[in-house]
């Protein structure tokens, strides 16, 4: 089905950005996911009607996306999913704020169209900042930044299994369906008569695929935790670089107030 | 369901994360002293497994239109509220990651509405008590879709809530919430249906899976009195949350309790004669709050205007700056 | 390494009473064997090999493995010095890249990072795969996916190696690499496989299976050219094989 064969796809794609050797690739992960926090939790802290503040923000996106050389075109797939979202709630603003805040020619801009777009340009700016942050580090490196934050190894563990089998579900689950669809042309999903059967042989597989990685570590001698190797730790070039953009966010905050 | 980082203030994502967390840390405490070296293997792979089974279509017979498995009553009838929630963690996770399907500041609030209720109401409320005297075809029904509309309910009347808290929203909360509950009501359903269609299968091919894991009565007991103690912990930290969230936010909470009490009163869904008179009323209670400087004057005109003009200017120049330092960075290098 | 000897007597083994899946399986593996156990489908073979390292307990008889019975008290001991290689390499390489794979055992067992990276370099020299070290493994093909599980296994320096259907998968390269690596291994292994050519060119002796049974144990040589028994028993002669005796 093309949402299986989509999500794959997406997976492969932000592998393979994230494998790339580009500076920003190469900056510790550590910085770079609590940067994407900082950020988000800046832009989205704007009050609703400082657009132009707002708006400033996106020089952390545009540069990272120019200097760290990374496609633009290709985030713009994920808006799909948020924009939709954003506007639904957004939509209403300028129905339901009406009091005038400034004019362009003969057209009254109200308060509501006014945070209808900051809301919009919350949702595009904080997509795009995950975005960056996931197409300059992979899901591993990620995990092992939750590690040095003291996430507990189940959890983090826990997490890099599932990525690892989510590609692997996801290519049976398609397999699955495309073998459906060929003996049922005319159906865009699954019937009723075999909602259980479907998704419950692909769970079956599952529990069984479960028992056989726990047999394949215990074999190799797990007993409940997993052994990391100590790997890289962050350089002062790193920290220069979250310290930098954190000046930058909290300078852009507070001119954004006037 | 999957909330966006645009829809949540800062304060409100703070508390939510605080909250999951409780519930992760207790549910990892659990995980550990069970001691079962299978469980994180289980965990991962059975998160993969909803990761996949999320993106199966399953039509619904006679509409046209297909629902989808979310995945943490499934779980929790299969792994048990602890493992099952963490495993839900990780795959909201890679969701948020991957995917934008909600995002990294609105985890918190993400995991809360669609892990929490399900793996642990849908487990201590729903499905223990009924499997307690037995399964049967009938009770597993009954309990999937019970379990899946009370888990959705709960986790889109959180939805409204913290939106709401957040302030991004003008929609009056009766409004919001009026929509929302209805919706989630018909989606619960046929994902208790999904639900139960599966663990049907299951109680078929393998019934030993559904089998109640060996804990004593006498413990099992006290652990939901755990429930109960970490629930009112929570909805302490929820409440605090959100006072907080709305005492930085004067537009916040209050404002929406005050909409309520107003649009009350109104005719809703009235068209015209609805909008306007709400409209008024914001008018009314925003003249209350200080801060807001654009009430018509000029002066706000221009900077407004001129604003977003600079802001536009910035980010051009940033472009260029940029454009013009790959360029020479490209061709230093060759 | 020392030879490590693998010694069955009266083993037995069901899920259900009813439908006993091994019988009275009794034989002696010695430190140097390289044994095919070769039978139709669903006959128990990969039951049997589960069996060896512990990962089903409830059987009746005797199993010892270097003197040491197969009990939960054991299994650690048992198993540090076991290489199991699974019929479905996705099920056994569960870290995200090979280096983490292959280097998962080792650092289990302690092994300072120094010695993890030797280990490590010397297993991936063996398969011949040094240059996927860094390679995420859902992009690996499945005979890249099947050599590193059989690295992951080397990096132990096992005295004993397990496979399960391990042909499966390989295209005639990676096939022939893998008969290499078996046959430069010289502590003892036991391959079940249906591939009947890979067992003549890697084992001296055959165990075929036949309901629960080993209904013949002798050279290999011997057994895969009996094409009235191999027939018997839902086989066929190997490939190589058939065009001689025919």
């Amino acid at each position: 089905m093309d949402k299986l064969g989509g999500a794959l796809y997406e997976i492969h794609h932000m592998d393979e950005m994230a494998e790339r050797d580009q500076w920003l690739n190469r900056i510790h992960p550590l910085p770079k996911l609590l940067l994407a926090f900082a950020y988000i939790a800046v832009t989205v802290s704007f009050p609703k009607y400082h657009l132009p503040g707002l708006l400033c923000m996106g020089i952390y996106p545009i540069a990272l996306f120019i200097l760290g050389e990374i496609p633009f075109r290709d985030s713009l797939r994920r808006l799909r999913i948020v924009l939709p979202l954003a506007c639904c709630v957004g939509l209403f603003h300028p129905f339901l704020e009406r009091q005038p805040m400034s004019a362009i020619g003969n057209i009254t801009i109200t308060a509501g169209m006014v945070s209808m777009l900051t809301l919009m340009v919350k949702g595009f700016y904080s997509v795009l900042a995950s975005y960056l942050l996931v197409a300059s580090t992979s899901i591993e490196k990620i995990c092992y930044a939750m590690r040095l934050v003291h996430i507990p190894s189940v959890l983090v563990t826990q997490v890099l299994l599932t990525y690892r089998y989510a590609s692997l579900l996801l290519a049976e689950a398609n397999r699955m369906m495309q073998a459906y669809s060929l003996r049922a042309p005319n159906q865009k999903g699954v019937h009723i008569k075999v909602w259980g059967s479907l998704a419950g042989q692909l769970l079956l597989r599952s529990m069984d695929r479960a028992s056989e990685v726990y047999e394949s570590m215990a074999l190799r001698g797990y007993h409940g935790e997993f052994c990391y190797a100590a790997k890289p730790a962050c350089k002062g070039r790193d920290w220069l670089y979250f310290g930098g953009w954190c000046v930058a966010f909290f300078f852009l905050r507070s001119i954004g107030e006037w | 369901m999957h909330m966006a980082d645009a829809l949540v203030a800062p304060a409100t994502a703070g508390a939510m994360y605080l909250c999951s967390t409780a519930a992760a840390a207790y549910s990892i405490k659990k995980i550990r002293l069970e001691d079962n070296p299978r469980a994180i293997p289980v965990m991962g792979v059975m998160g993969a497994f909803v990761f996949a089974a999320q993106m199966i279509n399953f039509t619904i017979p006679g509409t046209g239109s297909s629902g989808h498995l979310c995945g943490g009553m499934l779980l929790t009838a299969l792994l048990g509220p602890y493992a099952s929630f963490l495993a839900m963690i990780g795959v909201l996770l890679i969701q948020c990651l991957l995917f934008a399907d909600g995002g990294l500041l609105a985890l918190g609030c993400n995991v809360w509405n669609m892990a929490f209720y399900s793996c642990f109401l849908g487990y201590f409320l729903i499905w223990r008590p009924i499997r307690q005297r037995g399964l049967s075809r009938g009770k597993i029904i009954g309990a999937s879709i019970l379990g899946s509309m009370a888990a959705l309910q709960l986790g889109a009347f959180s939805v409204t809530l913290e939106t709401m808290a957040s302030g991004i929203t003008e929609l009056p909360f009766a409004v919001f919430v009026g929509t929302m509950q209805p919706i989630h009501l018909a989606i619960g359903f046929v994902e208790g249906l999904i639900t139960a269609a599966v663990l049907l299968f299951i109680y078929e091919a393998r019934p030993e899976m559904l089998a109640p894991t060996q804990e004593p009565s006498p413990k099992g007991r006290l652990s939901f009195l755990h429930t109960i103690a970490i629930l009112g912990i929570a909805a302490i930290l929820i409440g605090g949350g959100l006072s907080l969230a709305a005492s930085s936010k004067p537009d916040g909470l209050e404002w929406s309790i005050e909409q309520v009490a107003g649009s009350a009163e109104l005719p809703l869904g009235n068209g015209e004669n609805g909008a306007h008179a709400l409209s008024g009323q914001i008018q009314e209670s925003t003249a209350l709050l200080p801060g807001y400087a654009f009430k018509g004057s000029d002066t706000a005109f221009g900077t407004a205007f001129s604003g977003v003009a600079g802001a536009l200017a910035v980010l051009a120049a940033c472009v260029a700056i940029c454009c013009g330092f790959r360029f020479f960075r490209r061709k230093r290098h060759g | 390494m020392s030879h490590i000897d693998i010694e069955l007597s009266h083993v037995s083994f069901s899920y259900a009473p009813s439908a006993p899946i091994l019988r009275d399986i009794t034989f002696t593996a010695y430190g140097h064997d390289s044994i095919g156990l070769i039978g139709a489908n669903g006959v128990g073979k990969s039951t049997l090999l589960k069996l060896l390292v512990g990962l089903n307990l409830s059987y009746t008889g005797s199993i010892r493995i270097g003197g040491l019975p197969v009990a939960k008290e054991n299994l650690p001991k048992i198993r540090e010095k076991t290489g199991y290689v699974f019929q479905d390499s996705d099920s056994q390489l569960f870290m995200p890249r090979v280096y983490d794979e292959v280097a998962f055992a080792p650092r289990n067992y302690g092994l300072p990072e120094e010695e993890v990276e030797k280990r490590v370099g010397k297993a991936l020299e063996l398969t011949q795969i040094g240059h996927l070290k860094e390679k995420q493994i859902y992009k690996m093909s499945g005979g890249e996916k099947k050599l590193a599980s059989i690295a992951a296994i080397l990096a132990m320096e096992p005295g004993i190696i397990l496979m399960d259907e391990p042909s499966i998968a390989l295209d005639p390269k990676n096939r022939r690499n893998l008969i290499h690596i078996l046959n430069s291994f010289g502590h003892l292994k036991i391959i079940a496989s249906h591939d009947l050519d890979l067992v003549l060119d890697t084992c001296s002796r055959v165990m075929l299976m036949h309901g629960g049974r080993i209904v013949r144990d002798g050279n290999a040589r011997e057994i895969l050219t009996d094409r009235e028994l191999l027939e018997s028993h839902g086989l066929e002669l190997p490939l190589c094989m058939q065009g001689l005796l025919a």
